[in-house]
């Protein structure tokens, strides 16, 4: 029963989400209504807390067993708490304050200004570290090796070429044949891949609905 | 040959000094750079200006600050679009993530185009001009939900009004009242909106995107599934040139700040720097191999 139910469970709401796009009676869409506003959000709030437990479960156990870069952990349990009680309690900003006093003189810590002035700045920092990485790869790696290697090298060559002005300086069509090598030779590419990749989906989650495919399941 | 071996196996460190330096000089010492619209920005731009006066635009802000460099100039040229050629806005966040940088673009336009109103009917009002939705979960909700009720889906906007009662709900009630959705995404989210609003309502769909993954949403919008597409921050800044043009047309010659213009000469300086990379790095590559043989 423990495997068989979760099995049923899957095979009538995978049933039902495909039939409701088929059949438009009412009592149908109004069914399919209440699940997508009502079920599935609260399902989307259970998740939310057994995302926020398994997190801190993880970080507690290396604080507890002392492993590698435990400290790091005590940063992550803070933050999660930080962000979380002036989230819930405190200011969105000073036009829109909370229960919970976010601002002391003129430092201001409410969710906007903790937003903009670390979330923001910290993840613009670890994006754009990308183009020393990709500038020192392409200096090393990008060698015209094989004709295969060649061809790629001359189409990255053009695609950035157009994509700066000096490429319409060089040549004027250059940025039109640029857009010319998306358009058509890499549109027929991927468009062979992506009906590959739909058709595998669709495989994929009829295994899943008719219980052919377990691993969702756990337990390897 | 040891020049060139030397050249082959050149510390990083060197590679990374080159890359902040065309990276920062451009940012510090901008050169204009004049941008030229490709056909899916004209496109979009054109599709959002003849909207019919009924019709009004839904911008969903899918992405994180990691990628805001080149999606936050979009969705700031996109709400600048609508507020001037005055259509009702809709913004919702599919990922909470988008939530702050949502505020932060619809802060900055507001801002804008308040301090130019000469009335308080110019001016641009929450829940008149614009709803700010919030935020939803799981992404399925909104994207089915709102074609058939937006409100009931977003009973409450970010800042915890009422929705219902809103003028610019009353104008979007779903999305027949919509004139085209654009999401702006660091993920695939834009083929979400293909796969579930647009196959269910037939809602038109625009896409704002990195230019890495540019490559991948060619194919839709070849197939007319996106009526258009702004790729990275060179479709940012093509876009805010057609804006530009358009708003001085439209007697709003207000010569507003154009991030995505303005970094397109570092993006341009270190596009030059990754090809001279690439030059160096073959010829070094050639030059020891021959001699070797």
């Amino acid at each position: 029963m423990k495997k068989r139910l979760p099995l049923i469970l899957v095979l009538v709401t995978g049933i039902f989400g495909a039939v409701t796009y088929f059949i438009p009676h009412h009592s149908i869409q109004a069914a399919d209504e209440s699940m997508r506003n009502d079920v599935m959000r609260i399902i989307a709030a259970f998740s939310l807390v057994l995302g926020l437990g398994s997190i801190l479960q993880h970080h507690f156990h290396k604080i507890q067993h002392k492993a590698q870069n435990w400290q790091y952990s005590w940063l992550t349990v803070v933050t999660i708490f930080v962000t979380g009680v002036i989230g819930v309690f405190g200011g969105m900003d000073p036009s829109h304050p909370g229960i919970l006093p976010t601002q002391i003189g003129s430092f201001s810590f409410h969710m906007q200004t903790l937003y903009m002035n670390m979330l923001v700045p910290l993840g613009a920092t670890m994006f754009s570290m990308l183009a020393f990485f990709m500038a020192s790869a392409a200096y090393r790696a990008f060698r015209a090796r094989s004709f295969a290697a060649t061809l790629l090298l001359a189409a990255a060559f053009v695609l950035m070429l157009g994509a700066v002005p000096l490429g319409r300086m060089i040549f004027h069509p250059l940025p039109s044949f640029a857009e010319w090598i998306l358009a058509v030779p890499n549109t027929a590419a991927k468009r062979g891949i992506n009906f590959g990749i739909q058709l595998g989906m669709l495989a994929t989650s009829l295994k899943i609905l008719l219980g052919i495919e377990r691993g969702w399941l756990g337990g390897g | 040959m040891q020049f060139w071996k030397r050249l082959q196996s050149i510390d990083r460190r060197w590679i990374y000094l080159v890359v902040w330096l065309v990276v920062m000089i451009p940012l510090i010492f901008p050169f204009k750079i004049k941008s030229v619209a490709t056909a899916p920005v004209e496109s979009l731009f054109t599709y959002i200006d003849t909207m019919p006066e009924n019709k009004g635009l839904i911008i969903s802000v899918d992405y994180s600050p990691d990628t805001q460099a080149e999606l936050q100039p979009m969705l700031v040229a996109l709400l600048r679009h609508a507020f001037a050629i005055r259509r009702p806005v809709g913004i919702l966040a599919l990922y909470p993530q988008g939530l702050g940088l949502g505020e932060d673009a619809i802060r900055q336009v507001t801002a804008e185009f308040n301090a130019h109103a000469k009335s308080g009917a110019d001016s641009v009002i929450s829940g008149r001009e614009y709803v700010f939705y919030g935020w939803t979960t799981p992404p399925i909700t909104p994207m089915l939900g709102m074609g058939q009720h937006i409100a009931k889906v977003f009973p409450v906007d970010y800042y915890g009004q009422p929705t219902e009662s809103m003028p610019a709900m009353r104008r979007m009630k779903n999305y027949d009242d919509v004139g085209i959705l654009v999401s702006i995404a660091a993920a695939s989210t834009p083929l979400s909106w293909i796969n579930l609003a647009q196959t269910q309502f037939g809602i038109h769909l625009g896409c704002g995107i990195t230019a890495v993954s540019a490559a991948d949403y060619y194919p839709y919008v070849n197939s007319g599934q996106f009526t258009g597409m702004l790729a990275g921050m060179k479709g940012a800044a093509e876009y805010e040139e057609l804006l530009e043009q358009g708003m001085v047309k439209r007697g709003m010659d207000w010569k507003l700040r154009r991030k995505g213009t303005e970094a397109m000469s570092s993006q341009a300086a270190a596009h030059l720097a990754i090809i001279a990379f690439i030059i160096i790095g073959n010829i070094a590559f050639f030059v020891t191999r021959r001699r070797k043989s």
